[in-house]
């Protein structure tokens, strides 16, 4: 299904709702926007529930943004290496797919850090 | 944990945010996604960045004495053509970024005045010098803790829009990249 509406509409981006669950495991080595996508959405969960258990603790000081990247770097390259096992010259190497989502999961691991730390502990 | 929460005003801030990104790419949708032009530019430029990583990975087998310069000017010719097209679509968003970055100051403004002076949330470590003149702006006190609205919005408006663009789909293609609005135009014919 999600293969179809791919090709569906030629000059718009599919819907990425319904076809999330697929492509998190299902990503063909051929598409690399496919796999940019899942490794921007995989970063994204990451500095979510990073975020959240880093505030709830709670986890004080900047080394723990540092600990952060060097987490969710390691999550993504596990994932497309050992997971995945990719071929990264094909996609642009490593530079391009672990950059992919990294500022805004940084931006974001940030809010949920300090929302649940004042949240909570406050 | 006494009464309410003390630092509510951050889900507010956070409230804010995401219709905020909601309405500015709904402004971005009606003024440009929807577009004929626009779809037409950015599945050009996928097209085009596909083709130049399929020659730039083709096996050294394929390229002939003969035919590696023609090659060449081809690859040359798809990279001035994904430039040009690149460029179009920057041009092309510059009327609905007006429009939201109007739509972001009137936002700014109105959180400023809801918000001056106050922190708005804690934060779990001591920021470098730099940062604190936002994280801190506008702040009684010298607790490098404390977060401003300008900071705290910063930080949602970021990571909310540019994941809600990725979601909605509306987000440059990665062929798009590095060119700009004001590069140099190559030969421009139409």
């Amino acid at each position: 299904m999600c293969e179809s509406k791919l090709h569906e509409v030629s000059n718009q981006k599919p819907h990425q709702i319904s076809c999330f669950k697929h492509t998190l495991f299902l990503v063909t080595t051929a598409d690399s926007d496919q796999l940019g996508d899942v490794l921007h959405w995989l970063r994204q969960a990451t500095s979510v529930f990073c975020g959240v258990v880093c505030g709830a603790i709670p986890l004080t000081g900047a080394i723990w943004l540092l600990v952060f990247l060097v987490l969710s770097t390691g999550i993504v390259y596990g994932y497309y290496t050992l997971i995945l096992k990719v071929d990264e010259e094909e996609f642009g190497g490593h530079g391009t797919l672990l950059q992919e989502g990294l500022f805004a999961s940084v931006t974001l691991f940030l809010l949920a850090w300090i929302l649940v730390y004042s949240l909570i502990h406050f | 944990m006494a009464g309410g929460l003390r630092y509510s005003d951050a889900l507010l801030i956070v409230a804010i945010s995401f219709v905020s990104a909601w309405l500015c790419e709904g402004i971005s949708w009606l003024l440009i996604y929807r577009t004929a032009s626009y779809k037409s530019l950015r599945s050009k430029i996928e097209r085009t960045s596909k083709k130049l990583e399929s020659m730039k990975s083709a096996t050294p087998a394929a390229a002939l004495a003969g035919s590696k310069k023609s090659k060449s000017k081809k690859m040359d010719r798809f990279e001035t053509s994904l430039k040009d097209s690149s460029r179009d679509l920057s041009m092309s968003k510059f009327k609905s970024g007006a429009v939201v970055a109007v739509v972001l100051v009137v936002v700014f403004g109105l959180l400023s005045s809801l918000f001056e002076g106050k922190t708005v949330a804690k934060l779990p470590f001591s920021p470098v010098n730099l940062v604190q003149k936002m994280s801190h702006r506008g702040l009684p006190g010298d607790d490098p803790t404390d977060c401003s609205m300008v900071f705290f919005y910063f930080l949602c408006s970021v990571s909310i829009r540019s994941n809600l663009q990725k979601f909605l789909g509306f987000s440059p293609p990665r062929g798009a990249g590095n060119t700009g609005l004001f590069s140099i135009p190559q030969n421009k014919t139409k």
